[in-house]
């Protein structure tokens, strides 16, 4: 079974980017462009990873770690934080939340398939 | 359709054989009535015109806007083995397809190009930097310096820094004593990133004044900027202009320099307060017992701040020597005075402490207040 994997990020060309190397790494990948989109996705299916910006237009990425792990069905999801430089607070709120990993931007794509393979449980194809 | 034709008849009789046989207010009105119909039916032709023409563009610029995001994206799979210029020459060829010629295009991949980039470290952003160069949108960058607006410079500036163009920073080092305030900051940060000599060479020339948000901007670059050649800053502690001597004290501050602590004993006697009292935080801040004793004597010629100052400093140092100065400031008549001297005895660890409960048992009621307060553990001066 091929693993799930939902980014959330609001930059266009960063969305896309992500997607097209997590795909290359052989993910099913859903893509939402804000926060409220990707809440429905969430509540509609589930998930094996969820990458997602901490600054959303709408529904911010704190709230959406919030939700998914304050919901027993979705507790279990990992969840990785992007964040910009500077933003390091934040990112100690996101885990406090309950956020499994953060990555700060600018980064290394390899580094993130590595991240990526390291939390989804199930392996890629 | 008839009655169309009808009315349009209608109008044109009104206009032209009816119209010399009304009153003459009548006339008046119609022409105004005639003027204001053929002025609202050009406005409307304009607005429509104008949607379509920006409807047309629109479709346009996302269509291009598609498919250099796509171009873009697409350099994400590639092989992790590969290397930058294998990368780079596989995917050349599909950019240089892409009418270059046409400025907007060449706009918006240079603006999607540096958007990426800036998302990105190791090889993708290698690749990114390759491409970049190699499609000559770097000579856009640089024209743009020679731009009469400094808006567009700055531009310049960035994009240049960005893509790490160091042969550049000569270029840049024009704009460092810029009158503007923001294209300086930004020509002075630019530099320190660039240079591979000489990074701090803009300090020998600056004459305007670095202001102090922009003193914030420049020391987080100066030491968060990785492989920067730091000089002795003590090497502008003599400068003309106070705002390079205030940088240059924080820095030297900040990277513990101990060449400049004679000059900064200099410093001691500079008519600008801000920098003497900075000096002064230096020596404190690294603890340089050697001199303490110029601490001690400058004190009775100064203001208040600077007293202050140099009891804080004694108390870092807290070589034990200045204890009983220190015990004297704590009668002044000054209660800032008396507390900052209270806390610079209790820097001074067992010993400090121990002298602290001595003065509680000799002093006046308010004074014990102020020992108890001092001695207290959970207030942080």
């Amino acid at each position: 079974m091929i693993s799930k994997i939902l980014i959330v990020e609001d930059e266009v060309l960063m969305l896309k980017a992500l997607e097209f190397r997590l795909r290359k790494d052989g993910y099913e990948v859903h893509t939402a462009a804000d926060g409220a989109v990707a809440l429905d996705l969430i509540q509609a299916q589930s998930f094996d990873l969820i990458i997602t910006d901490i600054m959303l237009p709408f529904v911010g990425g704190l709230e959406i770690v919030s939700k998914v792990k304050g919901n027993p069905q979705t507790k279990d999801t990992p969840v990785i934080m992007l964040s910009a430089v500077g933003l390091e607070n934040i990112v100690l709120e996101a885990f406090q939340l309950g956020a499994d990993d953060f990555i700060t931007k600018p980064f290394n794509l390899s580094e993130l398939s590595i991240r990526v393979r390291k939390h989804v449980k199930q392996p890629s194809i | 359709m008839n009655s169309i034709y009808s009315v349009v008849d209608y109008l044109r009789d009104l206009f032209t054989t009816r119209l010399p046989y009304f009153p003459s207010n009548i006339r008046s009105a119609l022409i105004i009535i005639l003027f204001c119909a053929i002025v609202f039916a050009e406005l409307y032709m304009y607005i429509a015109v104008r949607r379509i023409r920006q409807n047309a563009a629109k479709r346009k610029k996302d269509k291009w806007n598609d498919t250099i995001s796509n171009l873009l994206a697409n350099i994400i799979i590639y092989g992790d083995d590969d290397d930058t210029e294998t990368i780079i020459n596989h995917f050349l060829p599909q950019f240089k397809k892409l009418p270059l010629y046409r400025p907007f295009i060449k706009k918006m991949l240079t603006k999607e190009l540096l958007e990426y980039h800036a998302n990105f470290i190791g090889k993708t952003a290698d690749v990114l930097r390759g491409l970049y160069l190699r499609l000559n949108l770097h000579k856009e960058a640089i024209a743009k310096l020679k731009s009469n607006y400094w808006e567009k410079k700055i531009e310049g500036i960035r994009e240049i820094t960005q893509m790490n163009l160091r042969t550049e920073a000569e270029n840049i080092l024009q704009f460092t004593d810029e009158e503007n305030g923001q294209l300086r900051m930004e020509a002075q940060a630019a530099f320190v990133k660039l240079s591979d000599d000489n990074p701090f060479r803009f300090l020998d020339r600056a004459r305007e004044r670095i202001l102090d948000w922009h003193q914030l901007v420049l020391f987080e670059v100066i030491t968060k900027t990785k492989n920067v050649q730091i000089p002795l800053f003590s090497k502008w502690l003599s400068s003309k202009n106070d705002s390079v001597v205030m940088l240059c004290l924080k820095l030297v501050n900040h990277y513990q320099q101990w060449d400049a602590i004679p000059l900064m004993v200099l410093l001691f006697k500079h008519e600008n307060l801000k920098i003497r009292a900075r000096a002064i935080e230096n020596i404190g801040k690294m603890e340089a017992e050697m001199v303490e004793e110029n601490l001690f004597e400058m004190y009775f010629n100064q203001p208040i701040e600077i007293k202050l100052n140099v009891i804080e400093a004694l108390g870092r140092i807290s070589s034990g020597n200045y204890l009983d100065f220190l015990k004297s400031r704590t009668y002044s008549e000054n209660f800032k005075i008396r507390m900052a001297a209270l806390y610079a005895i209790k820097l001074h660890g067992p010993s400090g402490e121990d002298l602290l409960s001595k003065i509680y048992h000799d002093s006046t009621f308010q004074n014990r207040s102020i020992v108890e307060h001092v001695l207290d553990q959970r207030i942080k001066n």
